[in-house]
């Protein structure tokens, strides 16, 4: 088995992933924020039968809020969630008291089970700047953790390609928005890949490592080529084992936890790609410029 | 563990050294499940200092964090009053004492008050569901003392202590001041004589006495308070005083209990599953070798569970999501190590000189994994809130333990089992030599 560079497929592939999305999010269709971030208030009923959302999107238009998400879930479709935007945090206590009495002359059984979410326009501002300086910040850090261990070329293409992971994380959070919502564990999901996903880069990056010194007249893209290879076995294996018990809680676990375990996924899948695919052969140009400075100096 | 190391040369003393690692594992194992009971006397004193280890099985002893628990919490942000001066800081700090005052008043001991950003306050209620609870916390006892013409000259944060008592048939509060609330009242009080000094709670007029002589002691009475319940509330309400900011309520959120314990009964069986599967393919992939991951998988669940029982960390829904993603995760050093021993094995190595050569040979890969790894949670750490920072400290567990599972307890039973004789290659790869290379 040979391995050949397609970084540039491949860029083309995640680029148009990454535009799709940008148009979607241009064009209003953009990721489907949750309360964390959106504010509003968010309510959870048992109704004990089959619910029609239209009965409960109907309740809430009578009551004079007119934008209202209803979700219906639960095994039988017995459960409803409310998410109501715009609500001051005066009204929360008579929105709820208002719509119990509503919705039990249709559901007459409804109850609350519990979760009522108020969250404030401000308190989703802070949590969007702190992800963004939390990724920027562990993005920086390793950029220079890396060019001290490796070099600053390794460092550039190793955080290149953590972006990368996380904007497709993005992407694909704008692709399924009608599966998905970004809440707050989604900022735990894109940390934890920035940290994961770059495994995989710095176990490649350290065979090019060791590589590059053993075979100093070899073209780098070459090197990369060999390294690739060589971890090949163990980039498999790792993966495999990581997904397992990811995809586990995927499947068994409940909606909160899959709304973090989904971005989880595809980050390590595209941590993987990026590993293997692009990150190197990043390394492989900077590396052949630098050379080719260097030769002209 | 060190001692047997010693003897791990010959072969009786490295198959002794595995039964010892068992041993310990299963006691482990057993300990874990069961749990440990620390009597605090004789030389187990010594180990006091450490978290308090539930004698209870440590299932029960797991620290939920509210997500799992069921409960609810409140975010609030909060704003120096206009015209202050004073340390924000401090506001925050004195705002917060507060409220856990409050709280542990009314008997919620287990409630939990953080600071987050800048300005803002959150506070975590475990087990509750109930909207009066905000009322206790955002209640802002604002005692006033005027002087006669209405002026107020000495508010709620000058007053040190405040207790009710029972006297002459009447209900009482004894209140002292602080030593400059004192100096003020003395020269208020000196100033006033014959004249009236009324004491003021949230707008509400509590007493308008006449000054009889100056009160230079810093102490007072509010007395002809109707019942016993109200003396009592009131006097809690001046001992805590007012809150040093205004609170904006940002967020509430209400979790039942059902929903919590759904999501910790899935990911258990998610981690069973996953450990199961993990073992099969480490053994079909890499034999006796797999074997031995296992058996250091076994050590590093067991281990992080306990450390997470022991440091009381909270365990939130990210936390349980990442400790089952670092089981999976934990395994990684292995499959670097075992890939390089493969490699050292198609050189032509022995498998003794191919666990030596396999170890040094990945230990860069694997120091610069985990340390990448534990940038990314130390900003976590310090930049999530909540139920994020459950998550960011039980993947910063996972990572130490699965380096010492990883290498130090991996690296001890390799030794262990070539020592005892397990040297024939076919036992650990499929991988045969390519060439013969003298040792």
């Amino acid at each position: 088995m040979t391995i050949k560079n397609h970084s540039r497929i491949c860029l083309i592939i995640s680029g148009a992933i990454i535009l799709i999305a940008l148009v979607l999010t241009i064009f209003g269709h953009g990721i489907n924020m949750g309360i964390d971030f959106e504010g509003g208030l968010s309510m959870q009923y048992d109704m004990k039968t089959a619910v029609v959302s239209n009965d409960v999107s109907s309740v809430l238009s009578g009551m004079g809020i007119a934008t209202s998400t209803v979700t219906v879930q639960g095994r039988d479709n017995n459960e409803v969630n409310i998410r109501i935007k715009d609500v001051a945090k005066d009204d929360i206590q008579k929105v709820q008291a208002d719509f119990e009495t509503a919705i039990k002359e249709k559901y007459p059984e409804a109850s609350s089970i519990g979760d009522v979410n108020y969250v404030g326009p401000v308190a989703g501002a802070t949590l969007v700047k702190n992800a963004v300086i939390s990724v920027l910040l562990a993005a920086v850090l390793m950029l220079i953790y890396i060019a001290i261990r490796f070099d600053l070329n390794s460092g550039i293409a190793a955080v290149f390609g953590l972006l990368h992971d996380v904007l497709i994380m993005l992407s694909f959070m704008v692709i399924f928005r009608s599966v998905i919502q970004m809440n707050s564990s989604f900022i735990a999901a894109a940390l934890t890949i920035v940290g994961y996903s770059i495994n995989n880069t710095i176990v490649i990056f350290d065979r090019i490592r060791e590589n590059a010194k053993k075979m100093p007249n070899v073209a780098r893209e070459e090197v990369t080529n060999i390294s690739i290879k060589e971890s090949l076995g163990r980039t498999i294996c790792t993966t495999v084992t990581t997904l397992i018990t990811i995809v586990a809680l995927c499947i068994l676990g409940v909606a909160s936890i899959r709304e973090f375990a989904l971005p989880i996924i595809i980050g390590i899948l595209s941590g993987v790609y990026s590993a293997n695919m692009i990150n190197g052969y990043v390394w492989a140009f900077l590396e052949e410029k630098r050379r080719n400075r260097k030769a002209k100096a | 563990m060190k001692s047997s190391k010693r003897r791990a040369g010959g072969k009786t003393g490295a198959i002794v050294a595995l039964c010892v690692v068992l041993v310990l594992t299963i006691a482990l194992g057993v300990i874990g499940i069961t749990g440990l009971s620390i009597p605090p006397r004789g030389l187990y004193k010594v180990l006091s200092w450490l978290p308090t280890w539930r004698s209870a099985n440590w299932p029960a002893s797991l620290p939920l964090g509210l997500d799992l628990r069921g409960g609810m919490y409140v975010e609030y942000s909060g704003k120096a009053p206009e015209g202050s001066t004073a340390n924000f800081d401090e506001l925050v700090e004195g705002t917060m004492s507060i409220i856990r005052t409050r709280l542990s008043d009314k008997g919620f001991n287990e409630a939990n008050v953080q600071r987050i950003g800048t300005d803002g306050i959150r506070v975590e209620i475990p087990d509750v569901q109930d909207d009066t609870v905000l009322d206790l916390i955002g209640a802002a006892a604002k005692l006033e003392f005027k002087d006669p013409s209405g002026e107020t000259f000495m508010t709620g944060d000058m007053v040190k202590t405040a207790t009710y008592y029972y006297a002459d048939g009447d209900h009482q509060i004894a209140f002292t001041l602080t030593d400059e609330g004192a100096k003020i009242f003395a020269d208020m009080t000196a100033a006033n004589i014959g004249r009236n000094i009324a004491i003021y709670l949230d707008g509400e007029m509590l007493i308008n006495p006449t000054v009889q002589s100056a009160i230079t002691n810093g102490s007072g009475v509010i007395n002809g308070m109707q019942t016993a319940e109200r003396a009592t509330t009131i006097a809690a309400k001046i001992q805590s005083g007012a809150l040093p900011l205004e609170l904006t309520q940002q967020k509430v959120d209400k979790v039942s209990a059902t929903l919590g314990q759904d999501a910790v009964s899935s990911s258990v069986k998610a981690a069973l599953i996953g450990i199961v599967l993990i073992m099969l393919l480490m053994i079909c992939r890499y034999r006796l070798n797999g074997l031995i991951a296992s058996w250091a998988l076994t050590i590093y669940t067991i281990l992080l569970f306990m450390l997470i029982a022991l440091f009381h960390i909270q365990l939130t829904l990210p936390g349980l999501a990442g400790v089952v993603l670092g089981i999976g995760m934990a395994v990684d050093a292995n499959v670097i190590i075992f890939e390089r021993f493969n490699e050292e094995v198609r050189k032509g190595r022995s498998a003794k000189a191919a666990v030596r050569a396999g170890f040094k040979n990945a230990m860069s890969a694997i120091l610069d994994a985990n340390v990448t790894t534990l940038i990314a949670a130390i900003v976590l750490l310090i930049f999530g809130t909540g139920s994020i920072q459950g998550f960011a400290k039980t993947l910063l567990l996972g990572v130490i333990v699965s380096m010492f599972t990883a290498i130090i307890v991996t690296r001890f039973l390799m030794n262990c089992f070539v020592n005892a004789g397990a040297t024939n290659i076919a036992l650990y790869t499929k991988v045969k030599a390519e060439k013969e290379v003298q040792e």
